[in-house]
């Protein structure tokens, strides 16, 4: 039966091949990373020779990663399934805010988590609604709700800083379970179910054939407008959790709050392996990217390195990554079509 | 396998569509699968105009029908995409209207596309089960769905395939034997394929039709679509044809049943043509001069000539390599080899030709030839607007003075040339596309399918527009699908199958049979030609 | 989860999202910390005395922060004061284009005067010529003109000068303590803003007088989160510090709360502009931050006042001059624990 058709061998190689490609963009990560880290050990021999310190700068490393971290979760979601959420930022900001009014907390820090992840989640189900119901392009949608949801914080804060006065918010950003900062737990739990979902469950599985290929999904039975919606409101909701995240590091929110989260969110995915045009992405890589930025961040300041020159290394990477990838999914093809 | 008995009495048969039952005497299967008279409607054209069709377990059930005639609509009807206006479809002796495409599926149809609808970055194993998965509690259970998969693969045939892989790494063959896992993971008691053959190469349409025969010897029944006689000959049991979203023949025994009643049946025209009448010619020099001309996969050794004031056709069915001909004549696609000459000069780009006076209307005219919501006289002026311009600043007013006198020579009707062209029908969207190369002197004009979705009324004035630019010295190349077309226009026939002219005859000289025996006659089989058919 | 209970939970939710918002609406109204100072006694200042009507044309950018919505309020609680002033204000909306085309209306209503923050001095020059070819007299508050004829008044703080007082301060501090070859830290605002650039240079020039240097510098964006950032890269980067200068006190929230997340408190750490909270903490002396130096937000209170006085046409009472004079430049002070009490009022 298997005598003369083409399949039968090949797809093993493939597979073999496959794995690699996935690995390899995350190796090259670890690669960039490690780098990054002996730039910053033979520029600062002195900070690095000091155990205490270094570990505690791999902690800040990945501290100030958190936030920017449980968004980018979320941003993966959107852009595997064929979206982008220019708004996260926004989101961000107004689950802030709205959290931090005197009147939310007068009902605690439960009352204050709870309305920042019902704000977060609620203004990515209106994004998703109008994208899905209303056929807007998801760049026009958030692009849209990115204005209106700052106007939204603005008003309510009343142009203010809001200062949260609650503690147990305040203290979610210094408590260090078993040595590690909660905030760290939470970006590590957000990675964590982010990975289950997208590659344990129905859910995961059906973002990937949205995103991938939505006339197929279409005709598989899966409805692509209710999964659309839901990938939007599941942005919001991680918009929510980072809200409160960072609400407890600044102790405050303000609508300005989350500036530009938008752009170094989409930034970490791409770098991560998330192809722009959807159905393709890992959380992991992503995870990565958001890494070799706070990294980043990290090494110029240690060597008290402008931020210009920063931002400008920042662009490089996104350039040299995406070009990388199109180097090597070209040669794929051409290995495939050989 | 079951091979229903060829009937003998069935070539005089007209009666449309033949009555079941009594049809297939000696294999009594199950009818699982009846429309009777289904119509579907979408706004402006009835897709479905009075279909029938039976299906019987275990059988393959080929359909047979030009572009357009219905096949698509009526698998979409069948797969809950789509869902019918009248007319009665039973499954399995009970009422069925799907409402959703998964609805379709629980039912046991399944389907498989001939763009296969497929994942790329899922595995074989997810695409098998997507929209189904496996899974508990929303989470999947990659273990068991693996294994199931494989366990369809085998009975596939192809359990060497791992169910893990992405199908971004399969070979079209291995796609599609994707496509039929997920159709066999739904527990399919029938099977619709698109033209699943269209995508493979011969060895692999073998290992198909035996996957095929596998699935029918488990009882399953295949509707199977092409256009491919050989193919349906090889593993077709029963031939339904279909004619302008109408059944013209049904249950047509699918060896025995000669080749010309099956295309008669598929082209038999229900309206005539009005053609004007034939001119007489007199021979001069070729305006147009093609050598050699071979595209890797599309055409080969293509060698034509058209004449000042001659209308050439070509007659081909789609995918015989005539619109990718046009297309390099014109210099939209780079030769492999051979060249172009007009007027004794080289084209070798799309610049070149429009330069130098050579225009063409193509096949998809509202996605490659119209800006739809820009009016009339923008259209025409596309080419040529630069003519207009002064200074860089283009010349609204000369242009819709130009436009006005093309569309007075044309007849457009509406004749407000400031109307947005998605306003106009079928056929006056014809006349501007073929209006903008009338604004500059245009030698020869080349024509993809020029009547396509213009109604009969509008065609006889086109075919007027046609002649009249020939008259006035313009050469014409057009390429048609639609035999009588080419026949009744043309001052000279060329007939292209597989990549390859296959014959070139003066108009007058050839019949409406001899065209489509030799357009199709890479379908013939041998059984056929035993059978005495005239070539 | 019952369909019935889930949508219990949400609708709990939706309920406490809109209570908090409408409590948001209302409570938040921002007139509570206005500065207002009008020297109302008419026998001990005859210019307080009510003259002749003065209508103010009022406009400044959409406050997205705390110093420039203080100036709003402050301008709007100042004007309420007088009985013969009336206050319009005018919307600038969200960039220099905007500005321009809010003034273009402001002129064409023909105040008497007109008090305007510019969203940038340069791109607002010919809107500033514009009116005064009107005839009605400009007063610029704190981004200048550069051209002469743009304004009439010209009332701003003194950036370079906070740079400078910020300095002196850390300064004589760490000279005090002894303290030689001292790691100082510093977290200005936007870096690329002029007024930034002021800051730092005064700053820079100031430590050079004792000698010292800045050891490492992180750019916020005068928000809380970015000040936040800031500070835990600086921290990180400076294991040990003697002290660290805040440009502005709205992301010195941030920098604090960074600084206690990191457990440090072996510098000592100085805000700048001057806020209400910050005030506060520096005379409760129970941080690291011991000083701020001002860029007040009071300049717009002064602005309205001096408007009135030019608008009825006259003088500064304590001046010989008989008109309000070209130029006013705020001094920066330096808030201490000492001098908090005083201060208090004009924090915003």
């Amino acid at each position: 039966m298997t005598t003369q058709t083409a399949p039968p061998e090949a797809p093993a190689k493939q597979e073999r091949r496959k794995l690699d490609e996935n690995t390899l963009r995350n190796l090259g990560l670890v690669g960039v990373l490690i780098l990054l880290i002996i730039v910053g050990i033979a520029t600062k021999p002195d900070l690095y020779s000091d155990p205490t310190w270094v570990k505690n700068n791999f902690l800040t490393i990945l501290q100030q990663a958190s936030a920017i971290g449980v968004v980018t979760v979320g941003m993966t979601f959107v852009i595997i399934g064929g979206g982008i959420d220019l708004s996260v930022g926004a989101i961000v900001a107004i689950a802030g805010v709205w959290s931090t009014t005197l009147a939310t907390q007068s009902y605690g820090a439960g009352g204050m988590i709870f309305t920042a992840i019902i704000v977060g989640t609620a203004v990515g189900l209106i994004n998703g609604f109008l994208i899905a119901y209303g056929r807007l392009v998801s760049f026009i949608a958030t692009l849209a709700m990115m204005v209106a949801a700052r106007g939204l914080a603005a008003q309510i804060s009343g142009k203010q800083t809001q200062i949260s006065t609650n503690s147990t918010i305040n203290d979610i950003a210094s408590t260090r379970p078993l040595g590690i900062p909660l905030l760290v737990w939470i970006l590590a739990a957000v990675v964590i179910v982010g990975w289950v979902l997208l590659n344990r469950t129905t859910f995961g599985r059906r973002t990937v054939a949205v995103g991938g290929n939505p006339e197929a999904a279409r005709l598989a039975g899966i409805n692509v407008k209710r999964h659309t919606m839901l990938l939007f409101a599941l942005s919001g909701l991680c918009c929510g959790i980072a809200a409160i995240m960072l609400t407890s590091q600044a102790t405050s929110a303000q609508a300005a709050m989350a500036n530009l989260y938008e752009l170094d969110a989409i930034a970490a995915a791409i770098i991560g392996g998330t192809l722009l045009s959807g159905g393709r992405g890992t959380i992991v890589g992503a995870l990565f990217g958001v890494l070799v930025f706070s990294t980043i961040t990290n090494l110029f300041a240690i060597n008290n390195l402008p931020t210009e020159v920063q931002n400008m290394v920042k662009g490089g990477i996104i350039v040299a990554a995406v070009l990388i990838q199109q180097f090597r999914f070209q040669s794929l093809t051409q290995l495939f079509k050989r | 396998m079951t091979i229903p008995a060829p009937r003998e009495d069935l070539k005089s048969d007209d009666q449309v569509p033949a009555t079941p039952e009594q049809n297939d005497g000696d294999s009594p299967r199950d009818v699982v699968l009846r429309l009777t008279d289904v119509v579907k409607t979408f706004p402006g054209v009835r897709a479905l105009d009075g279909v029938s069709l039976e299906v019987r377990a275990g059988e393959v059930h080929c359909l047979l029908g030009q572009n357009g005639a219905g096949k698509s609509t009526l698998i979409k009807t069948l797969a809950g995409v789509h869902h019918a206006d009248g007319g009665e479809i039973t499954w399995l002796g009970e009422p069925f209207a799907p409402a959703t495409p998964q609805a379709a599926m629980r039912a046991g149809i399944a389907t498989i596309y001939q763009e296969l609808d497929l994942v790329d970055d899922l595995s074989v194993a997810e695409n098998a089960f997507l929209g189904h998965e496996d899974a508990r509690l929303g989470f999947t259970r990659r273990r068991s769905t693996a294994q199931k998969t494989r366990e369809i693969l085998s009975r596939l045939g192809h359990p060497e395939i791992p169910p893990r892989t992405h199908v971004r790494d399969l070979p079209a063959a291995g796609k599609q034997i994707v496509s039929m896992a997920r159709a066999l993971s739904h527990d399919a008691k029938l099977i619709v394929m698109d033209e699943p053959s269209a995508v493979l190469a011969h060895d692999e349409v073998d290992n198909l039709f035996r996957i095929i025969q596998g699935l029918t010897a488990q009882g399953i029944a295949v509707i199977y679509i092409s256009h491919r006689l050989e193919e349906i000959r090889e593993i077709g049991d029963r031939v339904t044809v279909l004619k302008d979203g109408r059944t013209t023949a049904a249950n047509l025994p699918a060896r025995s049943t000669p080749t010309r009643d099956l295309v008669s049946r598929m082209t038999g025209r229900s309206i005539e043509y009005v053609f004007p009448p034939r001119r007489t010619l007199e021979a001069r020099d070729p305006l147009l001069v093609v050598e050699g001309l071979s595209r890797k996969g599309e055409f080969a050794d293509a060698s034509l000539t058209v004449a000042p004031g001659e209308i050439v056709g070509i007659a081909g069915l789609v995918g015989s390599g005539r619109s990718e001909l046009l297309e390099t004549i014109f210099g939209a696609r780079r030769a492999d080899s051979g060249t172009v000459t007009l007027d004794g000069q080289r084209i070798t780009g799309v610049g070149r030709a429009v330069r130098k006076g050579m225009g063409m209307a193509p096949e998809e005219r509202k996605s490659q030839a119209l800006l739809l919501d820009e009016p009339v006289y923008k259209n025409m002026t596309l080419a040529s607007f630069s003519g207009f311009a002064k200074a860089g600043f283009t010349d609204a007013g000369g242009e819709r003075r130009a436009a006005e006198k093309t569309a007075d020579l044309l007849e457009l009707r509406p004749r407000d040339v400031t109307r947005p062209v998605r306003t106009l029908s079928g056929g006056n969207q014809q006349k501007v596309v073929v209006g903008r190369w009338l604004l500059d002197d245009t030698k020869l004009l080349l024509l993809d399918e020029p009547t396509r979705g213009v109604d009969v009324g509008a065609r006889a004035e086109l075919y007027q527009v046609i002649q009249d630019l020939a008259e006035r010295g313009v050469g014409v190349l057009l390429v048609s699908s639609e035999v009588p077309e080419v026949l009744g226009l043309s001052d000279r026939v060329l007939v292209m199958r597989e990549g390859r002219i296959v014959r070139e005859a003066p108009a007058p000289e050839i019949d409406e049979d001899t065209v489509l025996d030799l357009v199709m006659s890479g379908s013939l089989t041998t059984e056929s030609i035993l059978e005495g058919e005239p070539a | 989860m019952s369909a019935l209970s889930r949508r219990r939970i949400l609708f709990g939710g939706a309920a406490v999202g809109a209570g908090a918002l409408l409590t948001a609406c209302t409570s938040n109204e921002p007139d509570n910390s206005a500065q207002v100072n009008t020297n109302t006694d008419a026998s001990a200042n005859p210019n307080a005395a009510a003259g002749e009507k003065v209508v103010i044309g009022f406009t400044a950018p959409a406050a997205d922060h705390g110093w420039i919505a203080a100036i709003t309020n402050n301008a709007k609680a100042q004007a309420a004061a007088y009985p013969d002033v009336e206050f319009k204000a005018v919307e600038a909306g969200a960039d220099a284009a905007a500005q321009r085309a809010a003034i273009s209306t402001l002129v064409a209503q023909k105040p008497t005067v007109i008090v305007m923050l510019p969203h940038d001095g340069k791109e607002l020059d010919s809107a500033g010529l514009e009116a005064m070819k009107a005839g009605i007299p400009v007063i610029n508050l704190d981004r200048a003109f550069p051209s002469q004829a743009a304004f009439r008044l010209q009332i701003k703080g003194d950036n370079y000068g906070m740079g400078l007082a910020a300095g002196h301060y850390i300064g004589e501090q760490l000279k005090a303590k002894n303290v030689a070859n001292p790691l100082i830290g510093e977290i200005p605002g936007i870096d690329s803003l002029e007024l930034t650039q002021e800051r730092s240079a005064g700053f820079k020039t100031a430590l050079a007088e004792y000698g010292f240097k800045v050891a490492n510098r992180r750019p916020a964006e005068f928000t809380a989160d970015s000040g936040q950032a800031a500070a835990t890269a600086l921290l990180q980067a400076l294991p040990k510090m003697d002290a660290l200068w805040n440009h502005d006190d709205d992301q010195g929230i941030g920098v604090l709360a960074a600084i206690k997340q990191t457990n440090r408190s072996e510098f000592f750490m100085v805000g700048g502009a001057g806020s209400k909270a910050a005030i506060d903490q520096i005379k409760a002396d129970n941080s690291v931050l011991k000083a701020t130096v001002t860029y007040s937000p009071s300049m717009a209170s002064s602005a309205i006042s001096l408007a009135r006085l030019i608008g009825q046409g006259k003088g500064m009472s304590d001046l010989v001059e008989l008109q309000v004079p070209k130029e006013i430049t705020l001094a920066s002070e330096t808030i201490t624990k000492d001098n908090a009490d005083a201060y208090a009022k004009l924090g915003f």
